[in-house]
């Protein structure tokens, strides 16, 4: 139920336009997206944060978290949950 | 909008005791409707919402305000090492536009924050010595500790992704730590100095509820949302302790966060026309 909000929210922080909208829960992003560098990563936890009102802690923050965007909208999830 | 009526802004400097403030100033077309006072977010916040804030004060004079914009020491093109800045400090530097403003201006006298810079908005009106008649706030920051921490992330970007555990690096809690024992720390560019960051660490949104009214506005992602919750929470808080304050949501980009430069004209609308309403009904 996440996936559709933190897609947009990573489209938005990313300024990726249109090239984003093809993206779903399989989509890689770590590794398979230019723009997700590290310190853009920080800007999407800060976004995501902000959000969904979550509390994202130094140990939360993996590469696995950043895998897919499905990965990813799973955590949001798990976070919203906790 | 109506941008085209806009006069060319003035570029000066303000002095403040010897130190130099770099101002923009966006003089009213046509008939006064009053001043209004920017106050920027903070680091590379700032930097990226410059487009915005430009947009938003052309608009604004061009709909009769006149618009003051000032670098706060440190920053932008202001004299003053970042590592120099104080929260004190940067009141203080909005005390000098106010009342520069104010020697030119008429009207109601307003007060327009964007997320770091709404919070030092909302502080610098509790003891202002112009009374501030309204307030723009801008997806203001809740809390100054949530902020901090955000910042503190950038200068782990690199080790917070690799596997492990992450508390070995001491992570934010060890930046903490060494601002706490008094030690400054150089962030994306950024000289923070511990003062500065303990100031931080304490703000809270909560507990600056102002005395005028405010037009507050958030981002959403998809049209017809409701704000993020804790905003929603926030301005709810306001209302029950008897804050005139209005949410109004916008779907948008976090503009101050994006990669590239963004610009939303419905949320430079949506800023212009509460204003003029809320300035309408006095």
């Amino acid at each position: 139920m996440y996936l559709d909000e933190t897609k947009t929210i990573l489209i938005d922080v990313l300024s990726l336009g249109e090239n984003g909208r093809h993206l779903d829960a399989d989509s890689p992003l770590l590794g398979a997206l230019p723009e997700l560098d590290s310190m853009a990563v920080i800007g999407l936890i800060a976004a995501l944060e902000e959000h969904f009102d979550i509390a994202i802690d130094d140990d939360d923050i993996s590469a696995s978290t950043f895998a897919s965007l499905g990965s990813l909208a799973d955590f949001v999830a798990a976070k919203r949950a906790a | 909008m109506n941008a085209a009526a806009a006069l060319p802004a003035d570029a000066f400097f303000l002095n403040n005791n010897g130190a130099r403030r770099f101002c923009l100033y966006h003089p009213p077309a046509g008939i006064c409707r009053g001043a209004v006072l920017y106050v920027h977010p903070f680091a590379e916040e700032m930097n990226r919402s410059r487009r915005m804030a430009a947009l938003q004060a052309r608009a604004l004079a061009a709909a009769g305000f006149g618009v003051l914009q000032i670098d706060l020491l440190g920053c932008g093109d202001s004299g003053g090492d970042f590592g120099e800045a104080r929260w004190d400090l940067w009141k203080q530097d909005l005390a000098l536009g106010a009342h520069w403003l104010r020697q030119r201006v008429d009207g109601p006298f307003v007060l327009w924050g964007l997320r770091l810079g709404a919070l030092l908005a909302l502080d610098y009106a509790r003891d202002a010595r112009h009374p501030v008649d309204a307030m723009l706030l801008w997806q203001p920051v809740l809390k100054g500790a949530q902020h901090l921490t955000q910042f503190l992330r950038l200068r782990l970007a690199g080790v917070l992704l690799a596997e492990g555990d992450n508390s070995i690096h001491g992570g934010t809690q060890g930046l903490r730590e060494a601002l706490q024992a008094g030690q400054a720390l150089e962030i994306a560019g950024y000289e923070l100095a511990p003062q500065l960051a303990a100031t931080l660490e304490a703000l809270a949104l909560d507990t600056l509820a102002p005395a005028c009214r405010v037009d507050w506005l958030e981002t959403v992602s998809a049209p017809g949302q409701d704000a993020a919750p804790g905003a929603a929470r926030a301005a709810a808080a306001w209302q029950e302790a008897g804050v005139d304050v209005r949410l109004h949501t916008v779907q948008c980009a976090p503009f101050w966060a994006t990669s590239e430069i963004t610009e939303n004209v419905t949320w430079l609308d949506t800023s212009l026309a509460a204003l003029q309403e809320r300035l309408h009904e006095h």
